[in-house]
């Protein structure tokens, strides 16, 4: 049991790897109000004071939001670091940013700080924290992983200070995905890191100064992190006096800890819903995590034989997609069924698209015009991860019956990463995987172009890498869309995966805390912002 | 017998050689790709060679074993992959919590499988030795993880008395909180521990009673209970003492299982975390450190021993 939970580890870390744009989300579940006033709707009057303590499944890596790639530390740095902006159903809430505009011929980005701003220890917040945050992500000795998206076609975005609440970002070529990697910055401050050669071992990492609505208090490895209230908090003093992060390593253990009250927010599992529901203590809120799961097609295998078109809409065919839901995921509720490759936070999405679904004699008809026959597929499954395994013991019964036989090949987590992000393995068919890309369809283009760096299925359709390139500059949002909603067609018509579902993940709240609603739920970091949340 | 720890000590040196040998190679031909943890994909390529490189990851394996080697003779356990942190201070930080759970626990569970074995042997076969033995047998099956969760059902979901998690109440910094903590994981391991003890000494209490300064005693007309205590003991204790050496690296690395089921802020959770990430250095420094431990133990278990018993000093 416990060997189960460490692998279910693994697979969270293999997900984080797949996990590009960490910042960015919608809530289907709730209706965030961005921008709204502090005032909250609920009839309960906000208090002031208390504290709250969210569950974390580790240590978090490092409390640096240049550096912070794990979900812990980007949880973390939330509440420690304000963001300059952030994106709700396409609509922007202004943090540190007051606006930002783009020029007439989309070269520049016109950033505008609001004024009076000020970090943890007291100091001035100014554009000169921002263009350094922005040269240390682009210097190459500093190793952030946030480069890659702050060059395009190889050369930087430049941030240049114009005055102290002004940065001017200029871009060598027209992009409109800048927006959202604008969003997963959080400036540093640059009094605290200027003198230190190397940001990532620093130090100063270890007693972080943010301008998030917490300031750090105390940090026990292995035990909890505490943050407390910041008073010059640019969205209002906060509610609570302190937010404790918990680590709780196993989630057995941790679900009782928080009926127990010793945790007042945890991630749960769909099986654990019910328990945790029976206590009456908790607000169970199911939020979409932009994630799509989906089953994975190698074109490039040694058989060769998913390379075909015709192939692989026999097998999606053979499935039947709200069978697979039940059988991963327990219930609908928790996942809604997939369409397209995009996941709906992603902007232009659309599932209305055709599909291959639930239809064995199409499917059998088609492996024949394809002349296939006796096909056997290997499907890698990372063993104890239990959405993995049950979808492919379910893909193997289902396309049993139209004659295609699968070997289920169950493999150490690691062993498992590894085959499936080598582009030079061919000795597997099929897998079940999942990605968060953010809400830029332009992040999925690594995903499907021919030469993307996490083009895993091997797909390669010349259309499909022509409209990537041409949605990634430009700048007219009318055209942006068509050029979107083609692609998906297109990809839908290949189907170059098998999209399962668009997964949510599912939050307990215990119901002394209000204020949910203006908090946003946000992917992987839980809450947009902590200040709003107040003990009833 | 100083002849004997020297022998001992030199004979150290190989199998540390061996271990730290053993050690790197297993963890480097594991699959798995430390930098992976560093990658996303939006990263390029060249991205990913750059930090390979950064990380010294690109060397033949025997330069970055001779690295290794090298920076531990000086002192140096590496640093973390994932959070750069020096390997040597996280295991310092971590050591205390994890002694002091592991050294109340298996404190307890000697002091307790004295008493229980010697009973239990003297009355081989008897009720009493058959109930001794099912909680012993209960003891060696029962996973601990479920045994703790059960624990921590009762006693913190239900009756409130303790708390299920951590080492500390947030912001609390007082040992007696942290003995409340300790209570429940201190339990569970004692009870495992216990289990085993009691089996080897009631086994070992078995072989001595059949000894001839038995029933020389009983001839003497000592009463059982002295015979148990005052002279069967001693000598139940020479195997103890062996125990007791091999415990000297469960000390220091801790329970995984229980460490992690409990949030305790141990080594074991540490090693479990580095695992899953393929932190290198960091899994190396616990093993090494560990075996280290184990090896010392051994050595202090054999001087005692020859303390204890005058032969062994004759014979080494």
């Amino acid at each position: 049991m416990i060997r189960r939970k460490s692998m279910f580890g693994i697979a969270a870390v293999l997900l984080l790897t797949l996990l590009v744009s960490a910042c960015s989300g919608n809530n289907a579940g709730t209706a965030p109000t961005p921008g709204s006033s502090n005032a909250p709707t609920n009839e309960s009057q906000p208090k002031e004071g208390g504290s709250l303590i969210i569950a974390v499944g580790a240590d978090p890596v490092i409390l640096n939001p240049n550096y912070a790639g794990d979900r812990v530390s980007l949880t973390i740095d939330q509440a420690l670091y304000a963001p300059l902006f952030q994106v709700n159903n396409g609509e922007k809430t202004f943090y540190l940013a007051e606006s930002l505009e783009p020029s007439e011929d989309n070269l520049t980005y016109t950033l505008k700080l609001k004024s009076g701003l000020t970090w943890h220890d007291g100091e001035k917040l100014t554009a000169d924290d921002v263009v350094f945050t922005i040269d240390k992500i682009l210097d190459e000795k500093q190793n952030s992983f946030l480069r890659g998206n702050f060059t395009i076609g190889g050369k930087p975005i430049q941030a240049v200070k114009v005055d102290d609440l002004t940065v001017e970002f200029k871009l060598p070529q027209v992009s409109p995905a800048f927006e959202a990697t604008l969003v997963q910055v959080s400036p540093i401050p640059k009094h605290i890191f200027e003198n230190e050669a190397d940001l990532e071992k620093s130090t100063k990492n270890k007693a972080p100064i943010g301008s998030g609505a917490f300031k750090f208090k105390e940090y026990k490895t292995g035990e909890y992190v505490t943050l407390e209230r910041f008073d010059g908090y640019v969205g209002g003093k906060p509610y609570l006096d302190s937010i404790t992060y918990r680590i709780a390593k196993d989630t057995n253990s941790a679900n009782l800890a928080l009926q127990n009250g010793e945790i007042n927010v945890k991630y749960v599992d769909p099986q654990d819903v019910g328990t945790i529901q029976a206590s009456n203590k908790f607000e169970i809120l199911p939020y979409s995590e932009g994630r799509l799961s989906y089953l994975l097609f190698n074109h490039n295998s040694d058989t060769g034989v998913l390379g075909k078109k015709e192939v692989r809409q026999a097998l999606s065919y053979a499935l039947n997609r709200d069978e697979l839901i039940q059988v991963a995921y327990t219930s609908n509720e928790y996942a809604d069924p997939a369409k397209s490759i995009l996941a709906p936070d992603a902007l232009f999405q659309t599932n209305d698209l055709v599909s291959f679904d639930n239809d064995a004699a199409k499917a059998k008809e088609l492996l024949e015009a394809a002349g296939v026959k006796g096909l056997k597929l290997r499907f890698i499954v990372s063993s104890g991860n239990k959405a993995q395994e049950s979808i492919s013991l379910y893909v193997q019964q289902k396309l049993k019956a139209v004659g295609v036989d699968v070997e289920i090949k169950a493999m150490d987590a690691s062993a498992y990463g590894e085959k499936f992000t080598n582009p030079k393995a061919t000795d597997y068919e099929l897998a079940a995987a999942g990605y968060i890309m953010g809400y830029d369809p332009d992040a999925y283009s690594i995903l499907f172009t021919s030469d993307g760096d996490a083009n895993y299925s091997h797909y390669s359709n010349k259309e499909v890498d022509e409209l990537f390139k041409q949605g990634a500059s430009e700048a007219d949002t009318a055209k942006r869309g068509d050029i979107y909603k083609k692609l998906q067609e297109i990809a839908a018509e290949d189907a170059p995966v098998y999209p399962i579902a668009y997964t949510k993940t599912i939050v307990a709240v215990d119901k002394k805390y209000g204020g949910l609603e203006e908090a946003v739920l946000k992917p992987v970091v839980i809450f947009e912002d902590l200040s709003k949340i107040y003990l009833k | 017998m100083r002849q004997l720890i020297i022998r001992r000590l030199l004979q150290t040196i190989p199998m540390l050689i061996f271990v730290s040998i053993a050690c790197f190679a297993m963890v480097k031909l594991a699959p798995g790709d430390p930098v992976l943890s560093f990658v996303t994909p939006n990263m390029h390529a060249e991205d990913i060679e750059r930090i390979r490189h950064n990380l010294g990851l690109d060397k033949p394996a025997y330069v970055q074993y001779l690295i290794w080697i090298k920076e531990i003779l000086s002192g140096n356990l590496g640093y973390s992959l994932i959070n750069h942190q020096p390997v040597l201070d996280q295991i310092v930080e971590r050591l205390p919590a994890t002694a002091g759970l592991m050294g109340v626990s298996i404190g307890l569970a000697f002091l307790l499988a004295i008493p229980l074995g010697l009973i239990a042997g003297a009355n081989r076969n008897r009720w009493v030795d058959k109930l001794i033995n099912l909680f012993s047998y209960i003891g060696i099956s029962v996973p601990l993880f479920w045994l703790a969760m059960l624990l921590m059902y009762f006693f913190s979901v239900k009756l409130h008395w303790l708390p299920s998690m951590g080492m500390r109440t947030i912001g609390i910094h007082s040992v007696f909180d942290v003995i409340k903590h300790g209570i429940l994981p201190c339990f569970v391991l004692a009870f495992g521990f216990l289990a085993v003890y009691v089996r080897y000494i009631r086994s070992s209490t078995i072989g001595q009673l059949k000894e001839d300064y038995v029933q020389i005693q009983y001839a003497f007309g000592s009463t059982k209970r002295t015979v148990l205590f005052r002279h069967v003991l001693k000598h139940v204790l020479l195997p103890v003492i062996t125990l007791l050496g091999m415990s000297l690296a469960d000390l220091v690395t801790g329970a995984i299982v229980t460490e992690t089921v409990f949030s305790w802020p141990g080594i074991g959770s540490l090693g479990m975390t580095a695992v899953r990430g393929m932190d290198y250095p960091v899994i190396m420094g616990i093993t090494l450190f560990s075996s280290v431990m184990l090896i010392v133990g051994n050595l202090v278990a054999d001087i005692l021993y020859g303390i204890a018993d005058p032969r062994i000093k004759t014979r080494g």
